[in-house]
């Protein structure tokens, strides 16, 4: 995995002289093989899986379960950095405006075909999301726009450029005005071009627009401490974190990046003797509440009052002015006591789009003086930086006329800005219309010219996500449609020749490389593309003054937002986000980590107002005016709430994403320039209509079994087996009537940490990518037959209104004494020398009876093909689908039971380097797709024999225990038990 | 050169069972009895053994033996596997297969055996001396090839004295029962 | 020893043996009622519809039912246990009855061993047709093969289950074959019609019922007779070892093999019953069915009923007893009340309560009490399979796993189709085959058989 640091010579090919990426150098050589007409970018895909010998190879994997393999192609040129059947991996960089991380693409042939995070990069390291697993699918995702056009009329670059240079040089020539619309850019270079591209103007305007804004953090930091930036959280160096509505574990900001700080301070595998707290108030059950010590239900409408309330109390204990304010339901005084006591050691954070409540959360943390350590606004995150004044501004102008030339990059609005028609109809009215999408969205065909860009992983591109903190993207695949991307366009139009990659390299020349100790330009610039980041110390730590006026104005007239019978709140949710990548079917499936349903957005009720209205999940609900959605009762969900996911409801995104749910954003509120994701429904209305909900999972109680053990720190601290004491019991009372089998050698074991497991669900993503897991659609899940390996079960406690949630995720256990494998009669199922429970699937007939006889039923059964069968056309029917197969990884055929083999050919491989460079394996060496994807380090995996490695210390570990141990299946993978910090909660 | 019989037929098992005894008791050569269901008494008369039940025990014996060693072989030397941690040699599960096995082979075989015995296989035509005998009466088949006439003659008034309905000559080419 | 005056006479209305022939001959060589072209009509409509499904099965994949990640057994299992137990009626009736000598079974093993036949085969066809890829499901053969050779995994149930059903198959054909050879030569030497006689001489192979083949067909009959009762106990014990074996609560218990047998037996007699009140009805056969040959299947029904209940109480104790709450819960939270709770009180109705009528004469005696209670008690078997299959998968060890289990049209069809070959092959038997060993009614019938008892 750290091969791309070893060999930066690998690289040499990217920079000689020309622009050409990696990726280039290969096709060029390659292309010579072909007549001519495979130059023709026109039918470009075609010519590349010839040119890559995909099909044959996709072929080959969907294949390998029966037919023959076809005849490949072969190399005639062997690229340089190109061994057949060795991943290459390409460091590169994942940021789609929302969401950012360095990450590091494993290509086979050619191909991305999944996507690790960068281990050099101090933002993320190893860790992903599940959207940033799922995002190279996205690459092959074939509704992406194929070529430039003009009204819909295919067109080439050269000619669309003309006609765009004409428009444009007119419009300026008469001084009108010239906006473009993007989303967030972090990308240094690109600031710059578009700084020179605008200079060129008489009248130019720049607008960022984000479809989830977080405007009032901005706003309000800078009305407090005159800087307009997203501080970082450094939740690590805290004791006491305070979420009001902050979904900072899931969606806010930047999880990946917050989930390992957060766990950091949570993990007690090395002996901690304390850690973070978590107290978190919020109306949807989202996994940030999940995770919490403690979980307050409030409505959106008492933020505010909770905030002013706590201010005033911290303010009176403090001896700091103190403002009058309604104070709220409950008596806050105790948890002021707790942050005063964590002075400088805590976060309060809100999570509303509200420059009011943003400012009274600031004044909160400045009171506490959380500013430097805990919150650090000198290394803020470039995550987002649109304004929603701007936006709204940009809009009225637009609809107003005033508006002549309107170039759009990655931006969606006529799906996600709050009034999809008024921006539509100032479209219209506006001259010049660009858009520049890197995939179908409801903006493409309402703007004159298409100009599509690139994917990420097709293009150059650089990043800067805090200040001294840079990345580089490079191109892991020569451009698959007929594309360019947008800074290239960017610079043909302000008439600059120089391609965009020498741009970049020029200005990385200019601005970093004298920041770097290297001594030539040629060995930094390979350094940095190697690695994929690059940083250097920015010296620049103003203390933070805090501006009195603002909150004081805040506090002394706040506006109280009037309480309604229903409040609905819109959120992210963990798979589709804010439903930029709905057309990705692997997101589409994934079941939300807290109420496990997919494929649908439907409105998360509570317990007792669902009994009240008489309604039960299922029922379509009637929101307000004319939102009708199916009811899930959402335990926990805060009463007079109900919940809304954004992100669904798409018209033109693809075939995947059109016609799912609804979409929310035309319902957001612009209040106060702000947008706010929610409304007051007044009341809910039961249409008694039913509808069934895709749920992977139906049953939310442990049933009073010892499936996920907990205990508190307190009870930890007194007795590290607290919450674990029938483990012994087990332990002891195991008799055997066979002597057990012994591994000599390898015997693999997976430890999971309850405690560091967030139920992110990035495991569930990265082990469906590298093991080629097929979609099963809406209709299947329903029938409970989802296929992926890894799930992730959640229970709660017995308190429907207010539960304690709990986390597992459930693989494969590879029981020494499996009870699956005693029971295949043609022994398709056995037992490895490595104590892996191995399943082959050539052999395999589909009597599922190893299904029937797994306690934990992990197994999963090929019920209908799910390979080039149009009736499951998701991912592995086209041969653009297919490019994104792992091709170590068997396809598996109808009528076949398969499940988690551990990575398996990860083991293998890692083995096999070791075996060559004639070392013994190093632990940690081998990572499970799961593991690596997981970014708070809570899977560990590694081979039980060797004492020193991490796992057999961690099954040392008197928190230890299996799942179902009892049935003495001696399963080998271990669990750690849940550990609270707080008060004792029933389980 | 043709096989010349007395054929005597009987509607009632009595009268059937003493003229076999007489019959016998003047030694004529009775070549063989037809009954439309199994009398014992013909059996102890005419001295028919079956040695069936030895064949089939040695054939089961058999069984168990090469099942044993099959099993054996297969899972333990051929190709040891691991089960649910499981000793290769599990031996109670082989139990049941063999079991299963013997009764197979035991059936089989004396199935196979009986039909080649008996004469009985699928379109064979064995002599059917009279048709009746699978229906109602009970039929004795005298053999006359050797004897002259008068020595017939006393097997057929014996028949009748005893109650035969009806006594026949028949030739036939060749016999096969 | 069978003593006549316990029982009155097996056959009534004294009959020559000519007679006897005469009419048990008689539906093979008059012409079929009109009841029976429809009855034959109907059962081929709900074959082909049986056909469909399997068809859409094996074309389009399991999918097409009803079965689901945690529920990977359905109906197409629960069917399967179902027909073998059936099954076992044949082997039971002839066998067991004749190793006890009990002569009264032979107006009635016939027509039960072609029932056997019939079951086994419906049973055949379900696990086979559940195999996901059942193209390849020769792999369960222990053959020689280049791939190791990798042999198959002696310790599963399922390959016991193969072995045991395929023996189970060959041996009650051979048994029921055997026993046809003289009624077919009877017909053989009967009948007018040429065509009859070539197939009956054909099949008859050659039986001329000298005494040669007589005492060698007695001594096999009870050489057969002799293993396949060991037979009858180990199928359906094997049978039971699939749940036995499994780690499933609710399976995993030794009680199953008894348990397994005896139900098993149970629904045999129940359908044997069911068949005989029919075909009495039908042919007017009430002199060789007689009334007591009812009377004496419906005491074995009662009495097994009284095992079936206890059996039923023993399990639902020992889950109590055990402590094992995996176990608890399924029987008292997922079989006893739950979600499953009408399949198990149907099944304690059917199988154990309603049989107790049978202590009444008068019941024993009418037709259509006996009709009725045969047929509920096979309707009670299939909730029993029901009961143990889908509740135990269902609602296991970890709740998350936890679903709902509701068959498809396909699962239906499989099913339908499966009785309509049932009933399509008893129909022909009836018409083509006499339904009684001949041989063996004159041998009871005649004063001489006295003797020899």
């Amino acid at each position: 995995m750290k091969k791309h640091r070893e060999i930066p010579e690998e690289f040499h090919g990217l920079t000689n002289g020309n622009d050409r990426s990696s990726a280039k150098v290969q096709k060029d050589q390659l292309l010579e093989l072909f007549e001519d007409d495979f130059l023709k970018l026109s039918s470009s895909r075609r010519n590349f899986l010839k040119v890559f010998g995909f099909s044959f190879a996709s072929a080959a994997i969907v294949a390998a379960c029966k037919r023959p393999v076809h005849m490949a192609i072969p190399y005639v040129i062997q690229p340089p950095e190109i061994t057949p059947g060795k991943p290459l991996y390409y460091a590169t960089t994942f940021y789609d405006g929302h969401e950012y991380s360095a990450i590091l693409v494993k290509t086979r042939d050619g191909r991305p075909i999944k996507i690790e995070g960068n281990s050099l990069s101090p933002f993320n390291r190893e860790g992903t999301t599940a959207r940033v697993q799922a995002s190279v699918l996205s690459l092959y995702d074939d509704a992406r726009p194929k070529s430039p056009s003009v009204n819909q009329q295919a067109v080439s670059w050269e000619s669309i450029d003309e006609q765009i240079l004409n428009d444009i040089t007119g419009i300026n020539s008469v001084g009108g005005e010239i906006v473009l619309l993007t989303s967030t850019i972090n990308s240094p270079s690109t600031l710059k071009l578009i700084n020179e591209f605008g200079g060129r103007f008489k009248n130019f305007r720049w607008v960022q627009y984000d479809s989830v804004s977080y405007s009032a953090v901005i706003e309000a930091n800078s009305a407090c401490f005159g800087r307009a930036v997203i501080p970082d959280y450094n939740f690590e160096k805290a004791e006491l974190v305070v979420s009001v509505g902050a979904d900072f574990l899931g969606t806010w900001i930047a999880p990946v990046h917050f989930i390992p700080k957060y766990t950091a301070r949570r993990k007690l595998n090395n002996g901690e003797k304390s850690m973070l707290r978590h107290i978190h108030f919020e109306s949807g059950m989202s996994i940030t509440g999940s995770n919490a010590d403690v979980r307050r239900k409030i409505k959106p409408s008492e933020e505010i009052i909770l905030l002013a309330d706590l201010y005033n109390r911290i303010a009176q204990k403090t001896g700091a002015e103190t403002f009058h304010g309604t104070s709220f339901r409950e008596d806050l005084s105790e948890l002021a006591d707790n942050l005063i006591a964590s002075k400088g050691r805590s976060v309060v954070l809100s999570g509303t789009n509200n420059i009011d409540i943003q400012i009274i959360t600031n004044g909160i943390n400045y009171l506490l003086g959380n500013y430097g350590d805990c919150i650090d606004l000198n290394n803020y995150l470039n995550i987002s930086a649109g304004i929603d004044k701007k936006m709204e501004g940009l809009v009225n102008d637009m609809d107003a006329g005033r508006i002549k030339a309107l170039l759009m990059y990655n931006v969606n609005p006529a799906y996600d800005y709050p009034q999809p028609d008024k921006f539509l109809s100032g479209l219209k009215k506006t001259v010049l219309t660009i858009n520049m999408a890197g995939h179908l969205n409801e903006t493409s065909g309402k703007a004159k010219f298409e100009c599509p860009v690139h994917h990420f992983l097709e293009s150059w591109n650089d990043a800067e996500i805090t200040p001294g903190r840079l990345s580089l993207s490079q191109p892991c695949i020569n451009p698959l449609f007929n594309t360019r991307s947008f800074q290239d366009s960017l610079l043909r139009w302000s008439g600059n020749p120089i391609s965009w990659h020498d741009y970049l390299m020029a200005n990385w020349e200019k601005e970093f490389f004298p920041k770097s100790a290297l001594p030539d330009f040629r060995r930094f610039w390979d350094r940095c593309l190697s690695n994929g980041v690059f940083s250097y110390d920015q010296q620049d730590n103003k203390p933070a003054t805090f501006k009195k006026e603002e909150l004081s104005r805040v506090m002394n007239n706040l506006k109280i937002i009037p309480a309604e019978e229903y409040e609905v709140i819109f959120y992210e949710s963990i798979a589709l986000g804010t439903g930029m990548h709905s057309n990705n079917p692997w997101l589409m499936e994934l079941p939300d980590p807290v109420s496990k349903h997919c494929w649908d957005n439907v409105a998360a009720i509570s317990p007792k107002d669902a009994e009240e209205l008489g309604i039960l999940s299922g029922h379509l609900i009637k929101l307000g005016a004319d939102l009708i959605l199916p009811a899930f009762i959402q335990p926990g969900q805060a009463e007079g709430t109900v919940s809304v996911a954004l992100g669904y409801g798409h018209k033109n995104s693809g075939p995947v994403a059109d016609n799912i749910g609804l979409n929310v954003y035309p319902l957001v509120r612009l209040n106060g320039g702000n947008r706010y994701y929610g409304f007051t429904a007044g009341r809910l209305e039961n249409t008694l209509k039913k509808s069934q909900l895709a749920l992977t999972q139906v049953h939310h109680s442990m049933e009073g079994r010892p499936i996920v053990r907990e205990t508190t720190l307190g009870e930890y601290l007194n007795d590290s087996h607290s919450g674990n004491e029938i483990h012994e019991e087990y332990e002891s009372g195991h008799r055997t009537l066979y002597p057990e089998v012994n591994f000599d050698g390898f015997h693999w074991g997976l430890a999971i940490d309850l405690n560091s497991c967030v139920g992110c669900n990035s495991c569930v993503i990265a082990c469906q990518a590298e093991n080629n897991i097929p979609v099963v659609g809406k209709e299947e899940v329903k029938r409970r037959r989802i296929m992926h390996w890894i799930k992730i079960d959640r229970y709660y406690s017995d308190n429907p209104a207010d539960p304690k949630v709990y986390f597992q995720p459930l693989t494969c256990q590879h029981c020494d004494n499996a009870p699956c494998e005693n029971v295949c009669p043609v022994s398709a199922t056995n037992h490895s020398s490595e104590g892996l429970n191995q399943m082959t699937y050539n052999r395999c007939i589909g009597t599922k009876y190893c299904i029937n006889n797994c306690p934990y039923r992990v197994r999963r059964f090929n019920w209908y093909r799910y390979t080039n069968n149009k009736a499951f056309d998701f991912n592995t029917v086209s041969d653009l689908g297919k490019m994104v197969l792992n091709p170590d990884v068997t396809v598996r055929e109808r009528g076949v039971v398969e499940k988690c083999s551990f990575c398996v050919q990860r083991i293998q491989e890692k083995k096999l380097q070791a075996k060559l460079e004639n070392r013994p394996l190093l632990d940690n060496e081998i990572k499970t797709a799961c593991m690596q994807a997981c970014p708070s380090e809570a899977i560990i995996f590694g081979n039980l024999n060797d004492k020193n490695s991490r796992v057999s210390k961690l099954f040392g570990s008197p928190r230890l225990y299996h799942l179902l141990e009892e049935l003495h299946t001696l399963p080998s993978v271990g669990y750690l038990t849940r550990i609270w910090n707080g008060e004792k909660k029933n389980s | 050169m043709n096989r010349i019989f007395k054929i005597g037929i009987f509607d009632e098992e009595e009268k059937f069972i003493s003229s076999i005894k007489s019959l016998q008791e003047k030694d004529f050569n009775i070549q063989d009895v037809f009954t439309p269901y199994p009398v014992h008494e013909v059996f102890h008369l005419l001295k028919r053994k079956s040695r069936l039940p030895a064949a089939a025990y040695f054939m089961g014996l058999a069984a168990i033996l090469a099942t044993l060693a099959f099993l054996y072989y297969t899972a333990v030397i051929d190709w040891p596997v691991v089960y649910g941690g499981k000793p290769v040699n599990s031996f109670p599960s082989f139990i049941i297969i063999t079991i299963v096995l013997t009764i197979l082979t035991i059936t089989i075989g004396s199935l196979a055996v009986f039909s080649v015995r008996s004469k009985l296989l699928p379109g064979r035509d064995n002599t059917i001396f009279d048709h009746r005998a699978t229906d109602d009466k009970f039929v004795i088949v005298v053999n006359t090839g050797k004897l002259d006439i008068p020595a017939a003659d006393k097997a057929e008034n014996i028949m009748k004295e005893l109650g035969a309905i009806e006594i026949i000559d028949k030739e036939f080419e060749n016999v096969n029962a | 020893m069978y003593n006549s005056k316990i029982r009155g006479p097996l056959i009534e209305g004294n009959k020559s043996l000519g007679q006897i022939t005469r009419e048990v001959v008689a539906p093979l060589e008059t012409k079929s009622g009109r009841w029976w072209t429809v009855a034959l009509g109907l059962s081929s409509l709900a074959t082909i519809y049986g056909i469909y499904a399997v068809y859409i099965t094996v074309y389009k994949g399991i999918g097409t039912w009803g079965v689901n990640n945690s529920v990977g057994w359905g109906w197409e299992i629960i069917n399967f246990v179902w027909w073998i137990g059936i099954g076992h009626a044949g082997t039971a009736f002839s066998i067991f009855l004749l190793i006890l000598r009990q002569r009264w079974r032979t107006s009635i093993n016939r027509s039960a061993e072609a029932m056997t036949v019939f079951a086994v085969l419906c049973a055949a066809i379900m696990p086979a047709l559940h195999m996901g890829r059942i193209w390849l499901a020769f792999y369960i053969f222990p053959y020689p093969n280049t791939r190791g050779p990798l042999w198959v995994n002696f310790n599963s149930p399922l390959f016991w289950d193969f072995t045991a059903i395929t023996a189970y198959l060959l041996i009650s054909v051979s048994f029921w074959y055997l026993g046809m050879l003289p009624d077919l030569a009877t017909i053989r030497d009967k009948t007018i019609s040429k065509i009859r006689k070539a197939l009956y001489g054909f099949f008859s192979m050659g039986w001329t019922g000298s005494s040669r083949q007589w005492i060698r067909f007695e001594s096999l009959s009870f050489i057969l007779g002799g293993i396949a009762a060991v037979l009858v106990v180990s199928v359906h014990s094997i049978v039971s070892t699939d749940f036995a074996v499994g780690v499933e609560p609710g399976w995993h218990t030794t009680i199953f093999p008894p348990f397994f047998v005896v139900g098993a037996i149970f629904s045999g007699f129940a359908m044997v019953m069911t068949l005989m009140v029919l075909i009495r009805k039908i042919y007017r056969l009430t002199d060789y069915i007689t009334d007591n040959h009812m009377d004496a299947i419906a005491r074995i029904l009662i009495f097994i009923s009284l095992i079936m209940g206890t059996a039923y109480l023993t399990e639902i104790f020992v889950a109590w007893y055990s402590g094992n709450k995996y176990e608890m819960f399924t029987f008292f939270h997922n079989r006893i009340t739950g979600d499953y709770k009408i399949q198990f009180w149907g099944m304690i109705a059917c199988n154990a309560l309603i049989p107790q009528l049978f202590w009444f004469r008068k019941m024993r005696r009418n037709w259509i009490a006996l009709l009725s209670v045969s047929l509920l008690i096979n309707l009670g078997m299939w909730l029993e399979r029901y009961t143990i299959i889908v509740t135990s998968l269902s609602k296991d060890f970890l709740p998350s796993n936890w679903v709902s289990y509701t068959p498809t049209f396909i699962d239906v069809g499989v099913f339908v189709g499966t009785i309509g070959l049932f009933a399509t092959g008893v129909l022909l038997f009836m018409r083509y085959i006499p339904m009684m060993a001949i041989s063996e009614l004159k041998g009871v019938v005649h004063i001489g058989s006295k003797k020899e008892d």
